[in-house]
C-alpha cells in the first residue's frame, strides 16, 4: 500500500468511547435527510402511479414484469436493512466465517433455478401456501404453510424496523418509535394503494439506488487507500493480504483516519484463515450454515413469490440469472466495507466497529463526504423499504388469498378479495410496528431461525412437490410436521441458552442445531420422512400426476 | 382411456423427453455447484496445518523462564512484545477474560522492567490516573490526556525497544493496569499460554498462503469466483433449457391459472 495524505476532518457524528465500541450520533442533518426525505415521496408517487386495479395486481403485479425488472426486484427483495447495513460486520467478526453467509445466501438461487423456479412459475398460483394447498390437495397443508408464510414475515418484518430506525436517528435525530411510525406510514402507503405491482416497480428503483450508494464510498474508499480502485471488488484483495501480514506504522505515518488515526495494523491472519480458532467458529458450522442458507433462501416464501410476477416460466428463470447477478454486484462488495473498516478501526482507541451498521462507520472513518455518507443511508432505508414491502405482500396475500378466499370464503367477489389483502396488510403493518417499538431483542434473534425454519418446512414440499408426484398429502404433513419439530427442538434449546436456562445436552444441542443451521439435519430429515410416509399411503391423485407431467414438466 | 396413462413422474425417473434432458442438465450443474462449494472446503480442510505465527514461536522461547522467573532483560521485552501483539488483536475485544489475564502479563512485565523502586512506584499511580482520566474522557483531543498518553508511551516505549510512533507503543497506555501491576497472577500464568496459542495459530496450507489477484487464494475462491460461478452456472442453465424449449418447439405462453 502506498503513502496517500488525506485531508482528515473531524466527523461529529461518532459516539466514541475508548471503552465501548464505535457507534452512530444522531442529530439533523441537512443534505442527508433531504436525500432521504425526496426518496420517501419517491415511493409513494411510484406507488400512486402504479394502483393495483384486481387481485392479479396485488398478488402477482398482473405477472408483467420483465425478467431485468424481476431481476432488479428479486435482487431489492432480497437485500434487507441487515445485508446491507451488517453483512460486512460478518466479516469484520468472525473472518472467514462471514463468507459462509455469502455463499450461502448467493448459492441458495442456483437450487432456486434449477429445481424450482420455472416449474413454479409453470404451476401458475399466486402465493406459495397456494402451490402446496394445490399440489398437496389439502387446506390443512394450506392453512399451515400460510402461517408459516405469515410467521417468517413477521419476523422479518421486525428486524428491518430496527435498520429504519437507526438510519432515520443518524439521519433526522429522531427517535426510535417516531422512526418506526414514519417507515412504516411510508411503506404501508404504497404497498396498500399498489400492491405487488407497484411493490415491484419501487423495488427496480431501490435496487438502483441501493447499488449506487454502495459502490460510490467503494470506489472512493478504494481510491484513497490506493488500491486498485476501477474495480474494488478485485482490488481489496491486496487489502485482504494486508491485513494478514500487517502494515507497519512507518508506511502508514501519513495516513490518517476521520478521528486522526494512522492505518497501522498489526499482523491480523485471522481475518482471512478458515475457520480460525480465535472466532470460535468450526468447519462445521461454515459447512452447515451454507447448506441451511442455501436451502432457506430457495425456500423463503416472499422470495419464491416473484417467481409468480413474470409472464413466463421462461421470464421466471431469466429473471433469477439477473437477479443473482445484481445481488452478486453488492455481495461482491459487502467484504470490502468489512477490509477497510477492519484497516481504519485497527487504532486501540477506536476499538471495534459496531456490528449494526458498519458499513456507514466506515464511510465516516474514511473520510467520506458526508452527503455520499447520506446517500448510504438512503440505500439502507431503500434496501429496509424493500424488503419490508416484499415481506408485507407475501403476509398478506397469505391471509387474504390463501386463509379467506381460499378456505374461509371461496365466494369472495375480487372486490372482496382486494380490501381483505389491504386490511391484512395493515394488520400486519401494525403488528409489525408493534412488535418492532417492543424493542425485544428475543424478536430480532428468531429472525435468525427463518431460514433454517425455511428449509425444513417450505423448501421439502416443493422439493418433492414439483420432482415426486409419489410425494403425497400424508407424506408432505409427515415432512411438514418433523421440520416444525427440529425448529421447535432448536429454538427451544436457542431461546434456553439466550435466558440463561440450562436443559439437558445444552451445550451439544446449541452447537449441532444452532438456529441459523438446524437445517443441515432437519431439511434432510423432513424430506426422508415425507418419501417414508408417502411410500407407505395411498397413491397422489391422479389429476394432479398428470397435472404435474403435462404442465410442469412438459 | 386415460386413466391408463402412467402419469408419474420422479426426478430419477423422468417419463418425458423434456424432463430427461433437464434431469441431465440439472444433475451436471448440482454436481458442479457441490464439489466446487463443498469440495473446496473439504479439500482445505484437508490440506490445512495448524501455523503459529512467529510471535508465537518466540513466546514460547521464552515463556518457560518468564513463568519461573528467571527470565532475562531481553527475554522479558520479547515476552512484552509477544502479548502487545495479541492485545492489537480486534477478535479478542469480544473475549473480557482472556484479555485480563493479558493485561496483568503486560502490566506486570513493564512492571518488572522498570529500572528501581521509585521508578515502578510513581509508574502505578501515574498509570492510575490515566486509567481514571480515560474513564472520564469525552473527547479523544483532550489535550491533556492526548499528553498524558504521550508521557506514558516515551516513558515505556524505550524500555520494551519500540519505536514511538509504532501501533504497539500507541497500545501501551491503553492496555497497562495499574491494578495487580506489582503480580502475574498464577490463574492468569495458568491460562496465557492458551491463550497466546488460540491467538496466534492459524490454519493455513498453500491454498491460504499463495497469493492470486492480490487476495489469498482460498479468499478470493470464496469471496469472488464462487459467486461468479452460481452466476454463470443460471446463466448456462437459463440457456441450456431455452434451446432444449425452442429445439422440442415448445413455446413458452404467457398463461395464468388460478
Amino acid at each position: 500500500m502506498k503513502k496517500i495524505i488525506f485531508t482528515g476532518y473531524l466527523f461529529s457524528t461518532f459516539m466514541l468511547n475508548a471503552a465501548s465500541a464505535v457507534k452512530l450520533e444522531g442529530g439533523f442533518k441537512v443534505g442527508p435527510a433531504i436525500i432521504l426525505i425526496t426518496i420517501l415521496v419517491l415511493f409513494i408517487a411510484v406507488g400512486l402511479m402504479n394502483r393495483a386495479k384486481d387481485t392479479s395486481d396485488y398478488y402477482a403485479a398482473g405477472r408483467s414484469i420483465s425478467r431485468v425488472g424481476s431481476g432488479m426486484a428479486i435482487a431489492s427483495n432480497w437485500m434487507s436493512a441487515a445485508s446491507f447495513l451488517g453483512m460486512a460486520a460478518l466479516m469484520y467478526g468472525s473472518g472467514y466465517h462471514g463468507l459462509s453467509y455469502v455463499v450461502g445466501w448467493t448459492g441458495g438461487y442456483v437450487l432456486l433455478l434449477i429445481l424450482m423456479a420455472g416449474q413454479i412459475r409453470k404451476y401458475g398460483k399466486y402465493t406459495a401456501p397456494d402451490f402446496i394447498g394445490d399440489r398437496y390437495y389439502s387446506q390443512g397443508l394450506r392453512v399451515a404453510t400460510a402461517c408459516v408464510t405469515i410467521l417468517i414475515s413477521l419476523a422479518y418484518c421486525v428486524g428491518q424496523f430496527g435498520g429504519i430506525g437507526l438510519m432515520f436517528k443518524w439521519v433526522m435525530g429522531l427517535d426510535f418509535f417516531w422512526s418506526t411510525v414514519i417507515g412504516s406510514v411510508v411503506v404501508l402507503a404504497y404497498t396498500m394503494i399498489s400492491g405487488m405491482l407497484g411493490v415491484t416497480k419501487n423495488m427496480m428503483i431501490q435496487y438502483v439506488i441501493i447499488i449506487v450508494s454502495f459502490l460510490i464510498p467503494l470506489f472512493m474508499l478504494t481510491f484513497k487507500f490506493d488500491y486498485f480502485w476501477l474495480l474494488p471488488q478485485i482490488g481489496y484483495g491486496a487489502a485482504v493480504t494486508d491485513i494478514v501480514n500487517g502494515i507497519p506504522a512507518p508506511a502508514a505515518a501519513d495516513m490518517i483516519n476521520s478521528l486522526g488515526h494512522d492505518f497501522a495494523i498489526l499482523p491480523s491472519p485471522e481475518y482471512a484463515m478458515p475457520w480460525d480458532a480465535s472466532t470460535g467458529q468450526t468447519f462445521f458450522q461454515w459447512m452447515a450454515i451454507v447448506f441451511s442458507l442455501m436451502l432457506g433462501t430457495a425456500g423463503l416464501p416472499h422470495v419464491i413469490q416473484r417467481f409468480y410476477i413474470v409472464p413466463r416460466a421462461r421470464d421466471a428463470r431469466w429473471s433469477v440469472v439477473w437477479g443473482l447477478f445484481f445481488i452478486s454486484l453488492l455481495y461482491w462488495s459487502s467484504p470490502i466495507f468489512s477490509a477497510f473498516g477492519k484497516i481504519l478501526s485497527s487504532n486501540p482507541e477506536v476499538g471495534s466497529l459496531a456490528p449494526d451498521a458498519i458499513v456507514v462507520y466506515t464511510a465516516q472513518l474514511g473520510n467520506i463526504h458526508p452527503l455520499i455518507v447520506g446517500l448510504l443511508a438512503a440505500g439502507a432505508v431503500s434496501a429496509a423499504f424493500s424488503t419490508v414491502a416484499g415481506l408485507l405482500v407475501a403476509g398478506s396475500s397469505a391471509f387474504s388469498h390463501d386463509l379467506y378466499f381460499k378456505v374461509f370464503r371461496p365466494d369472495s367477489t375480487p372486490k372482496q378479495q382486494m380490501m381483505m389483502a389491504r386490511i391484512a396488510t395493515v394488520l400486519m403493518a401494525v403488528i409489525v410496528t408493534v412488535m418492532s417499538m417492543m424493542e425485544l431483542a428475543l424478536i430480532a434473534q428468531l429472525v435468525a431461525l427463518a431460514f433454517s425454519f425455511a428449509a425444513v418446512t417450505i423448501f421439502p414440499l416443493f422439493l418433492l412437490g414439483i420432482w415426486w408426484s409419489g410425494s403425497n398429502k400424508k407424506g408432505a404433513i409427515a415432512g411438514l410436521s418433523t421440520g416444525i419439530l427440529v425448529t421447535i427442538v432448536s429454538m427451544t434449546y436457542f431461546i434456553a441458552g439466550k435466558s440463561g436456562v440450562v436443559l439437558p445436552a445444552q451445550e451439544f444441542m446449541n452447537y449441532w442445531l444452532g438456529p441459523w443451521y438446524f437445517a443441515w439435519i432437519g431439511a434432510p430429515l423432513a424430506i426422508f420422512m415425507n418419501i417414508i410416509v408417502s411410500l407407505m399411503t395411498e397413491e397422489t391423485p391422479y389429476e394432479i400426476r398428470k397435472f404435474l407431467v403435462e404442465k410442469v414438466h412438459t | 382411456m386415460e386413466e391408463q396413462k402412467d402419469y408419474r413422474i420422479s426426478f430419477f425417473k423422468p417419463t418425458t423427453e423434456f424432463s430427461k434432458i433437464n434431469r441431465n442438465l440439472v444433475i451436471v450443474l448440482i454436481l458442479i455447484w457441490g464439489i466446487s462449494v463443498f469440495g473446496f472446503q473439504i479439500l482445505l480442510r484437508i490440506m490445512e496445518k495448524p501455523t503459529p505465527e512467529k510471535t508465537l514461536v518466540t513466546f514460547e522461547r521464552v515463556w518457560e523462564n518468564v513463568k519461573a522467573g528467571n527470565a532475562s532483560t531481553e527475554e522479558k521485552v520479547e515476552f512484552a512484545d509477544c502479548v502487545l501483539s495479541v492485545l492489537g488483536k480486534s477478535t479478542l475485544a469480544a473475549k473480557p477474560d482472556k484479555k485480563a489475564a493479558l493485561n496483568n502479563a503486560l502490566s506486570w512485565v513493564v512492571y518488572d522492567l522498570m529500572a528501581n523502586d521509585s521508578l515502578r512506584s510513581n509508574f502505578i499511580g501515574e498509570i492510575s490516573s490515566f486509567e481514571k482520566r480515560r474513564s472520564e474522557l469525552s473527547d479523544l483531543k483532550d489535550p491533556e490526556y492526548v499528553s498524558a498518553k504521550a508521557e506514558i508511551i516515551n516513558k515505556v516505549a524505550p524500555i520494551l525497544n519500540l519505536e514511538d510512533y509504532s501501533l504497539k507503543a500507541k497500545l501501551i497506555p491503553l492496555e497497562l493496569r495499574s491494578a495487580g501491576m506489582e503480580s502475574f497472577s498464577q490463574e492468569n500464568k495458568d491460562k496465557l499460554h492458551g491463550i497466546m496459542s488460540l491467538y496466534l495459530t492459524h490454519n493455513q496450507s498453500v491454498l491460504t498462503d499463495t497469493v492470486f489477484l492480490g487476495f489469498p487464494f482460498h479468499y478470493f475462491y470464496t469471496a469472488v469466483f464462487l459467486l461468479i460461478l452460481f452466476v454463470v452456472l443460471c446463466w448456462i442453465y437459463s440457456f441450456m433449457i431455452d434451446r432444449v424449449h425452442t429445439r422440442m418447439g415448445n413455446f413458452d405462453k404467457p398463461k395464468v391459472t388460478n
